[in-house]
């Protein structure tokens, strides 16, 4: 294996991921046919009755069984998810019940007819978003789909039918299917179950087309149709397994450009492009070049524009807008440096007659081209669905008729500024004057008012001013040639005077963009509230859209309004407020989902983060948002989104350093304390052994007691070592020192320090095979220990035998400190390890114990993740025999897991 | 030596300092007080103090700033002085160069021990001199290269041999997991303590040593490991 082709990590474990993801996704499986009729709803309730006998619970989200028998049959015994009414304009429309199956959250829902449109009113207009959302709440989604409705092959199937279908999905939704369950019959099967009325047939009009729709010739296109993209994602499959696998890269450093405008054909070019893309598995970007021309462009134009970027978009598209005033030059230099290696662009020939005079974007493309593949997809005319929009053309003249009355009014105004020169200068000059006039009116009013303007001051030039005045005659054949430059200079001087006013306007526009940016920015960048944010946010934005604008700030409460009080939405503005608060995906007018609430409402989403939501309501609501506004809408959402994020962040880093402050007082005053009362008992301790030293001075008396002094100094000194390590538990503050030990140095270590109290008693230890090392805080592990061991030695006389015994256990290690005393009062084995529940009241009565060792056992256990309970020796296994079945026994458990990991590294 | 050793006790507690002078000086000890930590680098600079007892707590100097004046121009043995349950302050100041430590309370046994222990390292050879060490009948000489146990040849890795001589030359003085790492294997490799356990273990098999019932060498939890005397 050379080292290319071995497996890449990073793409396997995406696949994995892409399979099972932390939130895991619902699985899709679409049941997938040529054309209706072929049994798809069929074959997908016969799997939902195989998968519920075995035990899934199956949910009918919508199933038309178009009152077939046979289909109508297996949805019986299925439970059934009610429809939900809509009412739509006094209509109530039966529609599936989102809301409804995400709130029962079935295992498995049925969605048949994915290519559905929604009634209005719905959150969303198609089905198929409907059933994103269920597999985004990790609900399994079982659906039907033809061939048709894929988008991609959309034009194809209108090529070969003639029938263009409205309801389409988008073909990375059918790509991103978990499984495509391909129902085929051969056409004829599928005629002779039509000729028998097992096939729907709409009735009304729409029988006759279906009618056409069902013909042989169509039905075995179809069929191939079918058959080939179902292969085709067969391929694009494996070829993603063989990709991560290291074998057969896709085309390394493919990567395609749209070009998209206005032009019908544009829908053409998206899907060559993208089947293009498919094939070579390469990225795809549909280009929109915003140039002036976008600016001549009619509402329809940009709304066409605008669909077609959305119909690249959902067909996996990436979507930019470049702006610039040299088409060609402009997308060349922003393929090279993104790194395209291909462009895709429409052509259409020019009408003869401008052909000297116009260059194609495809030509400019061509000739400046250096190394890019350009692919020229010719749009013959007629090919053309939508014929081109003649406005388009004559926009630049179509101004406000008030406009043309300007402009004659200007052309009168320069005759009557000409007119006292009359007399005394050569007419030649007052033509100067007329020309001026029109320049002023192609600036101000545009191209087609300065044309009128320019045809009208020739005859005005000649009525006023040649020889003879007042007639439209004129001796001095020169003067053709005066009219003949006036109207070409006039006519050229307008033309590019309208042009470069029109691109003033553009770039005003876009330095308004700029204007508002950059006071946004600058405005929040030096706020830290959150309220002061959303203020500043509101009164940047509220002015130069005229909107209405609210923010709503995710809070641990839920969403807080802002400006404070802004809430009276009504509860359909608020469902999408709350949809995009708990989606972060855009919702509201102008989009796909609840597109019918007044606002558009954007998420504030910043380091994939749910901020809250940007509200925005035109206050001028019948003109809808244009893509370029909402693009720059989400910019704004993502400054504001931005500095919520700031805002958040200092906020957290405030609580935190009163947290640390806190925790450091804590720490102060322990340690404070614990000097505190050490030091008195460091010296009398010190004071205390001295004098014993000296017992042989001193009178039996005295000496008797001081031993007794010296034993409840020892007590004492424990009693406060308990306390403080006990202080140090609850507080929640102990701060572990996780190091590799063998158990045995641990043990062994805390033995010797037990040889003091130990008396004539015996402690020894018995390991049962090899142990592992583990990963613990030796200093509190000793402490477990040793508090184990007093407590067993409190608990025995001088005949006491402790023994530990260590064993592993899985992935644990289990200690057991058992001893041979007096053994636990039934109902003491869960309670001796609370705070203060000393095991000697019930116990014997000696012990000097404080009632804490244990519960500081058990806080220390229980922070390396393991377990500590007491147990009677007469009640474990294996422990017949009397001697050892007396007394008691405390187990632990340490997890070993990451401590081998740690030793392989050796 | 000849005559009595002088003890520097850096101490702000004028109780502790009176009992370390009676304890001190029952053991034909001189005792040198100072109660701040200023007063402390003066009189351990001045009066030569033999070895050095010194308080973490104190009010006007961080303990660990003391040490690492001391040790910027002098090897005198330093004892901490400090409470249990800071046993990341005791790996600290053993690290930054003090040789010992006594948690409060303790005992005036246990404080006459470690003194002892201190004088008898200080009077040991410093840097890459041979020594010889004999502990209950384990001979190390590091001139002949040689490890006898119960008068047999005991056999080391280089790695065994480094460690338990590296051990030897402190006897009696506990050594962080940081500083027998980076005395074994290197500075830059103090972090893996893995390592050293393996190592440790082995070790102590060879010397018929066990971890249960320490022979030869003793585990401080949550410190380091020291060499019986």
């Amino acid at each position: 294996m050379t080292p290319d082709k071995r497996p890449n990590p990073d793409r396997l474990l995406e696949l994995v991921r892409n399979e099972s993801s932390e939130f895991p996704r619902g699985h899709l499986k679409i049941f997938f046919g040529s054309s209706a009729g072929v049994g798809k709803t069929f074959a997908m309730l016969t799997e939902a009755r195989r998968r519920q006998s075995e035990g899934k619970d199956v949910l009918i989200g919508v199933v038309e069984h178009h009152g077939r028998s046979e289909t109508a049959a297996l949805v019986e015994g299925l439970p059934v998810l009610p429809l939900q009414e809509i009412d739509h304009r006094g209509v109530k429309v039966r529609e599936f019940d989102l809301d409804g199956a995400l709130a029962r959250k079935p295992p498995l829902i049925l969605m048949d007819e994915f290519a559905h449109t929604n009634a209005p009113g719905s959150r969303h207009p198609k089905r198929w978003q409907d059933v994103e959302e269920l597999l985004d709440n990790g609900i399994d989604v079982y659906t039907t789909l033809n061939v048709q409705h894929l988008e991609s092959v959309n034009d194809q199937v209108a090529k070969l039918t003639g029938i263009w279908v409205k309801e389409t999905v988008p073909d990375t939704i059918f790509e991103s299917a978990d499984e495509i369950a391909l129902v085929d019959i051969p056409s004829d099967e599928l005629l002779k179950r039509l000729a028998d009325g097992k096939v729907y047939v709409a009735e009304g009009a729409n029988k006759r087309a279906a009618e056409n729709f069902f013909k042989k010739t169509n039905l075995l296109a179809l069929r191939e149709l079918a058959l080939r993209r179902t292969a085709e994602r067969v391929d694009a499959q494996s070829d993603e397994l063989n990709a991560a696998m290291g074998q057969n890269e896709a085309q390394v450093g493919q990567k395609i450009m749209l070009l998209i405008g206005p032009d019908p054909l544009s829908t053409r070019l998206i899907r060559h492009a993208k089947r293009m893309a498919t094939r070579g598995r390469a990225p795809w970007y549909a280009v929109y070049l915003q140039s002036d021309r976008h600016e001549q462009l009619d509402e329809k134009g940009r709304t066409r524009v605008e669909q077609y970027l959305r119909l690249a978009e959902n067909l996996g598209a990436q979507i930019v807008r470049l702006s610039g005033a040299r088409p060609a030059q402009d997308i060349l230099a922003y393929a090279q440096q993104n790194g395209f290696t291909r462009i895709v662009v429409g052509y259409r020939r020019p009408k003869w007659w401008l052909r000297p005079f116009q260059s194609t974007l495809a030509q400019a493309l061509i000739e400046a081209s250096d190394g890019m593949e350009i692919t020229v997809v010719h749009g013959a005319t007629g090919q053309a669905r939508a014929p081109l929009q003649p406005v388009d053309a004559l926009r630049p003249f179509l101004a406000r008729p008030l406009d043309y009355g300007l402009a004659t009014a200007a052309v009168a105004l320069c005759t009557l500024i000409a007119f006292p020169f009359r007399d005394h200068t050569p007419s030649n000059n007052l033509a100067m004057i007329y020309l001026t006039g029109v320049v002023v009116v192609a600036a101000r009013l545009g191209l087609g008012p300065s044309i009128l303007a320019s045809m009208l001051s020739i005859p005005a030039f000649n009525f006023f001013f040649t020889d003879p005045y007042y007639t439209f005659n004129f001796y001095d054949t020169y003067y053709y040639v005066t009219f003949a430059f006036m109207l070409v200079t006039s006519l050229v001087v307008g033309s590019l005077t309208a042009r470069l006013s029109r691109h003033a306007r553009l770039v005003s526009n876009r330095e308004r963009e700029t204007q508002i940016l950059y006071g946004l920015t600058r405005g929040l960048s030096n706020e830290r509230s959150v309220e002061m944010i959303c203020a500043v946010a509101i009164k940047h934005l509220s002015g130069p859209f005229s909107l209405d604008v609210t923010v709503f700030v995710q809070t641990l409460n839920g969403l807080q309004t802002y400006p404070v009080g802004a809430a009276s939405q009504d509860m359909r503005e608020m469902g999408a407020v709350n949809w995009v608060a708990a989606n972060g995906l855009m919702a509201g007018r102008d989009t796909d989902t609840m597109p019918s609430a007044r606002g558009l409402y954007l998420p504030l989403q910043a380091e994939s983060e749910n901020l809250g939501v940007l509200g925005l309501t035109a206050r001028n609501a019948t003109q809808p948002f244009s893509g370029a506004e909402i693009l720059q809408f989400e910019a704004f959402a993502s400054l504001i989104a931005g500095a919520l994020q700031r805002a958040r962040r200092s906020e957290q880093a405030a609580e935190a350093k009163v947290e640390s402050e806190n925790e450091k007082l804590r720490n102060v005053l322990l340690s404070s304390l614990s000097h505190d009362l050490r030091t008195p008992l460091t010296v009398m301790n010190g004071s205390v052994s001295l004098l014993l030293r000296m017992r042989k001075e001193l009178p039996r008396k005295a000496v008797d007691e001081l031993t007794g002094l010296w034993s409840q100094l020892g007590r004492l000194q424990k009693f406060v070592g308990n306390l403080l390590d006990m202080a140090a538990i609850t507080s929640g503050h102990m701060k572990l020192n996780f190091q590799p030990y063998m158990i045995q140095e641990i043990i062994g270590a805390a033995i010797g320090r037990a040889q003091a109290t130990k008396g004539a008693r015996t402690l020894r230890t018995q390991i049962s095979g090899e142990l592992p090392m583990v990963r613990i805080d030796g200093g509190l592990i000793e402490q477990v220990f040793i508090n184990l061991i007093e407590n067993a030695f409190q608990h025995t006389d001088d005949n006491g035998e402790i023994v530990i015994y260590v064993e592993k256990d899985a992935d644990r290690l289990r200690v057991r400190v058992s001893d041979n005393g007096t053994g636990l009062k039934e109902g003491e084995e869960a309670r001796i390890f609370e705070q203060f529940q000393k095991g000697q009241t019930l116990r014997s009565d000696r012990s000097g114990g404080t009632g804490l060792g244990l519960a500081i056992c058990r806080g220390i256990v229980q922070a390396h993740g393991g377990m500590i309970y007491a147990k009677n020796n007469r009640s474990l296994p294996g422990q017949s025999d009397a001697r050892s079945s007396a007394g008691a026994s405390f187990i632990f458990t340490l997890p070993i897991a990451t401590a081998t990991a740690a030793s392989e590294e050796i | 030596m000849t005559d009595s050793p002088r003890i520097l006790s850096i101490e702000d507690e004028a109780d502790i300092r009176k009992f370390l002078r009676t304890t001190l000086a029952t053991h034909n000890m001189t005792v040198v007080e100072a109660e701040t930590g200023k007063e402390g680098l003066q009189k351990a600079v001045l009066q030569t103090p033999d070895v050095i007892l010194l308080d973490l707590g104190l009010p006007d100097m961080d303990g660990m700033d003391i040490i690492r004046q001391v040790r910027e121009w002098g090897r005198t043995p330093i004892i901490v002085l400090s409470a249990r349950g800071q046993e990341a302050d005791k790996v600290e100041a053993l690290e930054l160069g003090a040789d010992d430590y006594l948690t409060k309370p303790f005992s005036a046994a246990e404080l006459i021990a470690r003194i002892k222990v201190a004088l008898r390292n200080r009077n040991q050879p410093q840097g890459d001199a041979p020594f010889v060490y004999n502990h209950d009948s384990l001979i190390i000489d590091t001139a002949a290269r040689r490890i006898r146990l119960d008068g047999e040849d005991i056999h080391l890795t280089p790695i065994e041999y480094k460690l338990l001589t590296v051990l030897a030359r402190n006897s009696g003085k506990v050594l962080t997991h940081g500083a027998l790492l980076s005395e074994v294997w290197g500075k830059h490799n103090s972090e893996n303590q893995t390592y050293l356990r393996i190592h440790t273990q082995h070790l102590r098999e060879k010397l018929k040593d066990d971890a249960l019932n320490p022979r030869f060498i003793v585990t401080e939890p949550g410190i380091g490991y020291r060499l019986k005397p």
